[in-house]
């Protein structure tokens, strides 16, 4: 027994050797010679649950989320109630809003009383979802436990500075720097960016080698696009082994600006990549303006600072600018007078309208600079929401399937707590839901109160007022009263589609067999019957797609063309499909409501040369020469494969609008591409006088 | 990259001039379409439908110096290409041109390439042996199958152009480039100089950026480069012609005004070539007074 025992204590200490060794590697930056040490020791003790733990935790530094929840598991495997793995592993879904964090964390806490570092993470969680309540009880718990405990005062502080109060929590953090970082986030995830910058710098003049804090100043910076500043902050951070990935693509992100051009006005910045800058810009601009003009007087205030809007080709660009920030629209966001949007082009075409994207962040940029930046993530988004119908009504998005199930499984969240539904999704497609929801509650409120309700609100939600007192305050109405209403309706409006799904998804089935078999009658006769179950559904594979493929097969096009105009009006997206009707309508005669259906497309994928092709002919041909003009120069921006003809229709167009100067100069680009082009030597020889003998 | 190719145009212009020149009037072209093996009906229909179109448009527009013929479906065979092929070598003369279109799918070993057919398939070792027995003295084989890059080195020689939908015989994805090779023989865009005729770099140009499009469009990564073995020689092969030019330039009658013409069009393309050395204004102003006078002449020719 004795050498055993000698051999165990040996054992025992060598590892704690190597234990300090590995925290000594880490310590001096040397990660790949503290994973070393780690591996051997679980090398040596597989068994061992601490030292998958550790590195489980060296991984989690070292932003190898999902490595680290690997190994976390693996400590927990072993030891089930291993109190700090469950706690990473908490973090890492928190990371995430991961609606489990709260869970691991619970389990934590329950593992181990005395670890108030998982009461810290749920006060943590509970503020994320502006559940200040839970918040409180919880920073109140971890202090119970420490009374030093850095984050329960963090979230402490920022329960009173987020609610616009003086608060004697901030002194308490003292030198820590962590603290100051805390109430930086809360800050930024509650879109107070110029907050959160203020509190990021404090966070550094507290603890300098904070370097997640310069990151994050440099992030937050840069989304305010003060991009000098940001590069310093980013770059100190990484060369200080501070490599997240927000930091690295970040700073890529920047590196990649040269490619990009910026148009300014008195009131606008659009920067847009180079290689579509002088196709796209005319339609922003035009558009930009428009919006401008609507809101100035809509929400009664003019901007003090010009709007920037940039427009990235690359979806991956876009991801960049809302990395770490919960429940951001996917296709747009706004960080105070800045905009940061996909391109049409880095979409597949007909699955983004650009324009509708940018009414909805133009709706933020106003509604955050009247509340100064005081305003509840629903109420923002579901405006936003709303402006884009209210302006058109088949932009936004159209109702889809998943929406259509939370609505038949009661899962609407009430008022009061919808902010939940963008932050912490309990199911997959609830952020969805609640845009959709909270877009439909503005609906309704300017349905039953009045368009100039919303604004109301808007200033109601200025002075830092909860939802539930603005909506006692402003509708005169409970928020459980508020509630009953407004499903009521929404039930009374989706009744029919949510009863009829399931005959529609087999009425589908149906068409799509009937098409197989060469039925199209039965296919035109069995659409039309469910079309109205689900009007909604214009994605590919709609019912407006098989009647209108049915009565082309036989050769009945005034039936195709009845069947596709339902499509366009109801919102149908496709390039494709919209093309096809307007070729439809230009052969029946009807060239100005072809022209109109191009149109729409110029909303949604406007990087198309045979749209600008086949629409600038159609306007010019119905007396637009204006637009004919806009449409072909887009079309020579696009250097298409036929040069000449491009720049000879362009020439065409400024002739019908009598600028013959620039007819000439685009008929002599004509020519210099194709000296021998006829038409073209035609209208050079009118413009410059011979032609008019 | 760009200027290059405009210089290659401009070149492969006058080089056209002088081919049409020294090129007998009754010389022919000789075609031959042949629609590999589908596989599966989906493509089997694709690729017929696409032989069809091209038979069509090769068959239609009335021109008599076309020889054409196509093979496809189940008559795609070795036995059946290879006899068309010998056909053409015993008809076709020097001052003939060839064009072989391929459609389908292929494969490569990393050695040798295959174009699959019903049946046996066609190494490209034996393709070109069957290839440099016709006599034409312009070529043009387009490769629109899969793997088809695995197949340029052993199909290249002197006359001979080469283009095929894949940089290698690596890219082994079905392809989308015969799609828009056929919409090129249709489009009038894919005539950029609007000089009644579709060379073979006009239509690998159109296929080649349409091409591009398409994976750009549809968000996927391109699985073919399509590949040209030299610019020049296409841009001097009018794949695909049409009458108009040709009626123009027979009429005695205006010999003087065509005479002229062909003088102001050299006097462009050379003003062309020095735009970079000139001053734009300057540039601009010459080519729009040449441009004016060619613009005369030929409204004169047209009277």
């Amino acid at each position: 027994m004795r050498p055993v025992l000698i051999a165990l204590v040996f054992s025992c200490a060598l590892s704690a050797q190597s234990l300090q060794r590995a925290q000594a590697l880490w310590n001096a930056h040397d990660y790949e010679g503290a994973n070393t040490e780690l591996m051997a020791l679980i090398a040596a003790h597989p068994e061992n649950a601490e030292y998958h733990f550790q590195r489980g935790k060296l991984f989690e530094e070292r932003f190898d989320a999902e490595f680290a929840a690997k190994l976390y598991q693996e400590a927990l495997e072993i030891n089930p109630k291993h109190a700090g793995a469950m706690l990473g592993m908490a973090r890492i879904a928190a990371e995430n809003f991961d609606p489990k964090a709260k869970e691991f964390a619970k389990q934590a806490a329950d593992a181990d009383p005395k670890l108030y570092e998982a009461h810290e993470l749920l006060a943590r969680i509970a503020l994320e979802d502006d559940n200040h309540k839970t918040a409180n009880e919880e920073a109140d718990a971890a202090l119970a436990i420490s009374a030093n405990a850095v984050q329960a005062i963090a979230i402490k502080a920022s329960l009173d500075l987020l609610s616009d109060k003086e608060s004697p929590w901030v002194a308490k953090l003292g030198s820590n720097g962590k603290g100051y970082e805390t109430i930086a986030y809360f800050f930024v995830i509650n879109r107070r960016y110029e907050d959160g910058i203020a509190y990021y710098r404090k966070a550094i003049a507290a603890t300098p080698d904070l370097w997640s804090a310069h990151s994050q100043l440099g992030i937050n910076l840069m989304r305010l696009a003060r991009e000098g500043e940001a590069r310093q902050e980013l770059e100190l951070a990484f060369n200080n082994h501070y490599r997240d990935k927000p930091t690295v693509n970040t700073l890529t992100l920047m590196d990649s600006y040269n490619r990009f051009k910026t148009f300014e006005t008195p009131t606008t910045a659009i920067k847009l990549n180079k290689k579509e800058a002088d196709v796209l810009y005319p339609y922003f601009q035009t558009e930009l303006d428009k919006i401008i003009a609507t809101y100035n007087k809509k929400y009664e205030t003019k901007l003090t600072v010009p709007v920037q809007i940039e427009v990235y080709p690359d979806h991956e660009d876009f991801a960049v600018r809302t990395m770490g920030m919960p429940g951001l629209g996917a296709l747009g966001v706004t960080f105070n007078n800045i905009i940061a949007m996909d391109s049409p082009s880095g979409r597949a075409p007909g699955s983004f309208h650009w324009a509708s994207t940018l009414w909805h962040e133009m709706s933020h940029v106003y509604v955050l600079t009247l509340t100064n930046d005081r305003v509840p993530r629903w109420f923002t988004e579901g405006l936003a929401v709303h402006e884009e119908t209210a302006i058109n009504a088949d932009w936004g998005d159209r109702m889809i399937p998943d929406v259509l199930a939370a609505i038949r499984d009661k899962k609407l969240l009430p008022v009061a707590e919808i902010d939940r539904g963008f932050i912490h999704p309990a199911f997959p497609a609830q952020v969805i839901v609640s845009y959709y929801e909270a877009g439909k509650m503005c609906d309704y409120i300017s349905q039953r109160w009045g368009e100039k309700k919303l604004l109301d609100m808007v200033h109601a939600f200025a002075k830092n007022v909860p939802t539930v007192d603005v909506i006692r305050q402003q509708l005169g109405i409970e928020p459980e009263a508020f509630d009953k209403d407004f499903l009521a309706v929404i039930d009374k409006e989706t009744a029919s589609t949510v009863k009829g799904f399931k005959d529609w998804t087999e009425g589908i089935r149906a068409i799509n067999q009937f098409m197989k078999d060469g039925k199209f009658d039965e296919a035109i006769a069995k659409g039309r019957a469910i079309e109205g179950l689900y009007p909604d559904y214009v994605e590919n594979g709609s019912v407006y797609d098989f009647v209108a493929e049915a009565c082309l097969k036989k050769n009945d096009k005034p039936c195709a063309i009845e069947e596709l105009g339902r499509y366009s009006k109801i919102g149908g997206r496709d390039p494709e499909t919209m093309k096809k009707y307007a070729k439809l309508l230009e052969e029946a005669g009807k060239p100005k409501e072809a022209a109109a259906a191009l149109e729409r497309l110029n909303y949604i994928y406007p990087l198309d040369a045979e749209l600008h092709h086949s629409l600038g002919g159609l306007l010019l041909q119905t007396g637009d020469a204006a637009g004919a003009v806009r449409e072909y120069q887009a079309l020579v921006d696009m250097h298409p494969i036929d040069a000449a003809d491009s720049h000879y229709n362009l020439a065409r167009a400024f002739k019908a609008t009598g600028q013959k100067d620039k007819a000439r100069e685009e008929a002599v680009l004509a020519l210099e591409a194709a000296p021998n082009f006829k038409p073209a030597q035609k209208l050079l020889l009118e413009v410059s006088g011979d032609g008019e003998k | 990259m760009g200027c290059r190719l405009k210089r290659f145009a401009l070149l492969a212009g006058l080089i056209n001039v002088l081919i049409a020149a020294g090129t007998p009037a009754f010389a022919s072209t000789y075609f031959l379409t042949v629609a590999g093996l589908g596989g599966e009906p989906d493509y089997e229909q694709r690729f017929t439908m696409l032989a069809t179109d091209v038979d069509k448009i090769l068959k239609s527009g009335g021109q008599t110096d076309r020889v054409v013929d196509t093979l496809k479906g189940a008559d795609a065979t070795k036995a059946k290409m290879e006899a068309s092929l010998n056909r053409i070598a015993g008809q076709a003369k020097p001052a003939d041109a060839f064009v072989l279109l391929m459609i389908g799918h292929g494969t490569f070993d990393g050695t040798e390439y295959k174009f699959n057919l019903p049946g046996p398939d066609i190494s490209g070792t034996e393709l070109a042996a069957l290839l440099n027995r016709i006599p034409a003295g312009r070529q043009l084989v387009v490769d629109m199958t899969s793997a088809s890059g695995g197949a340029a080195a052993v199909l290249k020689k002197e006359n001979r152009t080469v283009i095929t939908a894949t940089k290698s015989g690596m890219e082994k994805n079905a392809t989308v480039f015969g799609r828009y090779w056929v919409e090129a023989m249709r489009d009038p865009a894919a005539d950029v100089d609007k000089n009644d005729a579709i060379s073979a770099l006009e239509a690998f140009t159109y296929a080649e950026k349409k091409t591009a499009d398409f994976y750009k469009e549809q968000k996927r990564l391109a699985t073919e480069h399509p590949q040209l073995d030299d610019q020049q020689r296409a841009s001097a092969f009018p794949f695909l012609k049409t009458g108009a030019a040709a009626a123009t330039v027979t009429d005695p009658a205006k010999r003087a005004l065509i005479s002229k013409k062909d003088d102001i069009e050299n006097r462009i393309d050379a003003l062309k070539y020095q735009k970079s050395l000139m001053a734009p204004d300057e540039y601009k102003k010459q080519l729009t007074a040449l441009l004016l006078d060619l613009a005369r002449t030929q409204e004169g020719i047209d009277k």
